[in-house]
């Protein structure tokens, strides 16, 4: 009995598996850390002491001239601009799309909508290289190779699954009460839709454009095949490209990879919540 | 005039049959409450009513205009729903003006009509509010002022008092007492709550399986039910139903009952021979000594309500325990066995396949 | 009324079915279509060769390459980031101070970039100042200075960490999410019935976590099968194709070689393995929903 009381947690002011466990996560958590933390060491370290092996060391002083050459570099703008203009008319057509759809799904279903509801849906679970070489060919034929539309129309695509399903499970907590209220009142479809049901699934547009903006950010199989000239790069191909030109310049690389995750980190931090909702319902409510 | 007249109405969802051809009318002005047990329809048929579901068979008349292929928001009616499907983002002032700003009507007009109905609501100081920040009460006053800023000719009420507290439910049925007697429009109701059934309706329709089994004033239907299943339905504690059987003697026809042979009056003549279930209400059954009743029984439970008692008797021979309605101050214990006397004059008979018999 | 429901759905649907249908379902086809031909990319011309790509497949040593180091690619990709992830969700769930903060330490790694994330790895796995070498000369006090990800013996392992240090973190939120939406009742059933901490996790948690596993196990499956960035990025393939994958496969055979018929049947490989990966999930997920409501 005396056993017992010890392991199941009591109110007991001090408690000694908390401590432990503390320590466990404490170290795998450092373990986590290892990676991100050489990141940003070596962008305020010069070259010289990483090659001595003074990368994973508290550094002295802080040297600022990986991120100087970064970002006086004329491509790295470019580069950010190109990204910019790719992910945000994709995040946003993309969810525009993934509305009406899952608003059709979830309010106004039809003889055989399942069937097309699950169609869209396991777009989501293909692997993108299934449909790479007709979409170069078709994007080619249209001579849009080494521009950066056909990004934000593949991105728009292959966003409607997973904005559709999401859309449609959040308006599906919209009770149908609600639209048949507002149909009475005399208020279309589309009066529905933007007067009832949009404003009420704000959170789930939220989720949906944080992880649109970070999928689409960080992409990197679709600016790679459809752009080939350095002016129309994306930031992640733009780094891959940038690796030559530095080639052990291991600072400024890291440097580089800093800028590159700056929107998607700054996402994650202060819409944390949504994004990891948006992870998990996704992936749960399949 | 607003009139609602249904003629032959059907409806089904894919194959199953859930409104079996309804005719109903009801007058300008009239109180109607729908009845019946959970799945019968009653939602359905309102649906049907406001145009959100399309009939599968008959037409709908509004003031003698047909309106079975008119949209919802032109037939002129309001509903009100048992969730009050109030718009959480919105406030009550936007709620209850919801239908006149997607008419683009002028802002002015929109807050006089808003503030008029919020005065007789008496919902004026809560008119900035979210409905988060209401209680049910006030939700159920803002549901019913969205419906009422339109005018309607006929109102629509699907359950909406039962998401209240018991207190409550008794003042806002007082309240559409009173919106009734003030707005004089025409009012359908659905309810499962015998004494909202009672009190506020004109009219009763009670609805079974998809069919209206009767309607008539509450009273006639108390009274006189058509069939078994109404006679059933209607009244609180139901109706207690006993197998008998009815056998000629003589010149006179006899009722047994368990082990009791009763007289019939002249009017039960057309019976003969046949196995029927007598029908008694609870009020129409006494407590009596044990060798001075027409039955024996012994008490099994009592619930003491203040007002009166209800106990429930198990008879010698009859499976089924009867239920009764007895004066507060009768003294019977669970175990006490007591003789029962039937008020044969209030019997109600009904053959096997439930339909009165007289 | 009917008419104008139809009439709004074919509103509402119309772009999202359009843009799906051109962009996504159309090229579906047309790689079927294109593994029956011989097309390279650039010619208008092309001729049908029938079978011959498939042919080809079973006569392609590195695609027989690729298809083992896709399948221990995925079975790693499983059993790690979901064992770890669960064994995080665990110890998190038990109340540690600091709970939110390292969950999000866990977490941020997936906001990252494929580029980034490989990036990061390949300075892990550096030879001469990498972290891992600096570690294992400072325990062993040798010289150690192994090339991780040059060497055909352990670059397609080095990146499988990497990938799982990223995908880590999805899988323990799936996991937290499963822990939370386990009724607090039951856990109290346990406390009163006098369980051990193990006892509870072993008997209760675990098997209430099935509905959570199947998600992570799925989701892995599925986003190992579409691993391809890191890959390249880390690896190429390299050295000698040892850590080539199918989609990496694909990608040197029809952007590298020019070869896109070929490489238009090895994606049909791939569409069937997902297909058939997708079905089973499909299955599980509804066996697991009538069991757990
Ligand atoms: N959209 C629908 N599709 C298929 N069946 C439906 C639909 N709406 C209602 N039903 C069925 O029609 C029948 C009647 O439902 P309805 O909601 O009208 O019952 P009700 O009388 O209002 O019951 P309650 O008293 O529980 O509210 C039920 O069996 C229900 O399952
Ligand atoms: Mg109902």
């Amino acid at each position: 009995m005396a056993e017992t009381t010890v392991s199941v947690p009591s109110v007991a002011p001090f408690n000694p598996w908390k401590v432990v466990l503390l320590i466990c996560v404490g170290c795998l958590a450092l373990l986590f850390l290892a990676p991100t933390v050489g990141v940003l060491l070596s962008s305020i370290k010069t070259t010289r002491e990483i090659a001595f092996g003074e990368l994973w060391t508290i550094p002295g002083t802080i040297y600022w001239g990986n991120f100087i050459e970064v970002l006086t570099n004329p491509s790295v703008p470019q580069y950010f601009l190109n990204t910019i203009f790719v992910t945000l008319p994709a995040t946003i057509l993309s969810i525009i799309l993934g509305v009406l759809a899952g608003y059709v799904f979830s309010k106004l279903p039809f003889a055989g909508s399942n069937l097309l509801f699950l169609v869209i849906i396991s777009g989501m679970f293909f692997p993108p290289q299934v449909i790479l070489i007709p979409l170069f060919q078709f994007f080619n034929s249209l001579g849009l190779i080494d521009t950066l539309w056909p990004i934000i129309c593949v991105h728009t695509a292959l966003g409607i699954p997973i904005c559709t399903l999401l859309m449609r499970n959040f308006f599906a907590t919209v009770p149908n009460a609600l639209r048949e209220a507002a149909i009475l009142e005399g208020a279309n479809e589309w009066q529905v839709l933007i007067r009832v049901a949009l404003p009420l699934s704000l959170p789930a547009i939220a989720v949906l454009a944080t992880l649109q903006f970070t999928w689409i950010w960080n992409d990197f199989l679709w600016p790679l095949i459809f752009t080939q000239s350095d002016e129309k790069r994306t930031i992640m191909v733009g780094i891959v490209n940038l690796k030559g030109q530095y080639s052990v310049a291991w600072g400024v690389q890291g440097a580089l990879s800093l800028i590159a995750s700056l929107p998607t980190l700054i996402v994650f931090l202060f819409f944390q919540r949504y994004f990891i909702k948006g992870m998990t319902m996704g992936a749960v409510k399949g | 005039m607003a009139d609602l007249h249904l003629d032959n109405v059907s409806k089904s969802f894919g194959t199953l049959e859930v409104i079996r051809n309804v005719c109903l009318d009801v007058a300008h002005g009239e109180f109607i409450v729908f009845v019946g047990p959970s799945g019968c329809g009653k939602s359905t048929l309102l649906r049907l009513i406001t145009g959100l579901e399309s009939v599968t068979g008959g037409r709908i008349f509004i003031g003698g205009v047909d309106v079975t292929q008119v949209r919802p928001s032109d037939r002129r009616v309001a509903m009100v729903f048992q969730s009050y499907a109030l718009f959480p983002h919105l406030t009550v002032a936007e709620n209850i003006g919801f239908g006149l700003r997607l008419a683009k009507r002028p802002a002015a007009v929109i807050r006089q009509r808003v503030d008029a109905v919020a005065r007789t609501l008496r919902i004026k100081d809560l008119l900035d509010r979210k409905p988060g920040q209401l209680s049910g009460g006030q939700r159920q006053r803002v549901a019913i002022g969205r419906s009422i800023i339109r005018s309607p000719e006929v109102f629509l009420f699907d359950e909406p008092l039962s998401n209240l507290d018991a207190a409550l439910r008794v003042l806002m049925r007082l309240e559409i007492t009173r919106l009734h007697n003030r707005l004089q429009a025409t009012m359908i109701f659905v309810t499962h709550d015998q004494t909202e059934a009672m009190t506020l309706a004109d009219r009763i329709y009670v609805f079974n399986q998809g069919r209206i089994e009767q309607s008539g004033t509450p009273m006639d239907l108390y009274n006189s039910p058509s069939n078994r299943f109404v006679a059933g339905f209607i009244g609180s504690p139901a109706m207690n139903f006993l197998p008998g059987k009815v056998e000629q003697t003589g010149d006179h026809m006899m009722l047994k009952i368990g082990s009791t042979r009763l007289r019939l009056d002249q009017s039960f003549t057309s019976v003969s021979h046949r196995e029927i279930s007598v029908g008694i209400r609870p009020e129409h059954l006494r407590v009596v000594e044990s060798s001075a009743g027409h039955v024996r029984a012994e008490v099994e439970i009592i619930e003491e309500l203040g007002a009166e008692v209800i106990a429930y008797l198990q008879i010698e021979g009859i499976s089924d325990p009867i239920t009764i309605r007895l004066p507060p101050q009768r003294h019977v214990v669970p175990g006490q066995q007591v003789g029962v006397r039937f008020a044969s004059e209030h019997f109600h008979l009904f053959g096997s396949n439930g339909t009165r018999l007289c | 009324m009917e008419r104008s429901a139809l009439y709004w759905r074919v509103v509402l649907l119309a772009a999202p079915v359009t843009v799906f249908a051109v962009l996504v379902i159309w090229p579906l086809f047309s790689s079927f279509f294109y593994s029956f031909t011989n097309w390279n990319g650039f010619n208008p011309e092309y001729d049908f060769v029938g079978l011959e790509n498939f042919a080809k497949i079973g006569s392609d040593r590195l695609f027989i390459g690729a298809i083992i180091n896709t399948t221990i690619w995925m079975v790693a990709a499983i059993l790690l980031p979901t064992l770890l992830g669960l064994a995080l969700a665990l110890l998190l769930d038990s109340k540690v101070p600091g709970g939110p903060i390292f969950k999000t330490l866990f977490y941020l790694p997936i906001c990252l970039s494929a580029v980034v994330v490989g990036q990061i790895w390949i300075w892990i796995y550096q030879a001469d100042w990498g972290l891992l070498n600096t570690v294992i000369r400072a325990v062993s006090g040798s010289s150690f200075n192994y090339a991780w990800l040059a060497k055909p013996d352990t670059s397609l392992g080095s990146v499988i960490v990497a990938w799982s240090w990223q995908q880590t973190g999805l899988s323990m939120v799936i996991f937290l999410a499963g822990l939370t939406s386990i009724p607090n009742d039951l856990l109290e059933v346990c406390e009163i019935e006098g369980a051990s901490t193990w006892q509870r996790i072993r008997i209760v948690l675990i098997p209430l976590l099935t509905p959570a596993t199947v998600v992570v196990v799925a989701l892995s499956v599925i986003n190992s099968l579409k691993g391809f960035d890191i890959l390249y990025i880390m690896t190429g393939g390299g050295p000698f194709h040892s850590s080539d994958t199918l989609a990496m496969h694909m990608y040197n055979e029809s952007f590298k070689k020019y070869l896109m018929g070929y490489g238009s049947a090895i994606s049909v490989v791939l569409f069937l393995i997902a297909l058939t990966i997708i079905r089973i999930y499909f299955r599980n997920l509804k066996k697991v929903d009538e069991i757990y409501g």
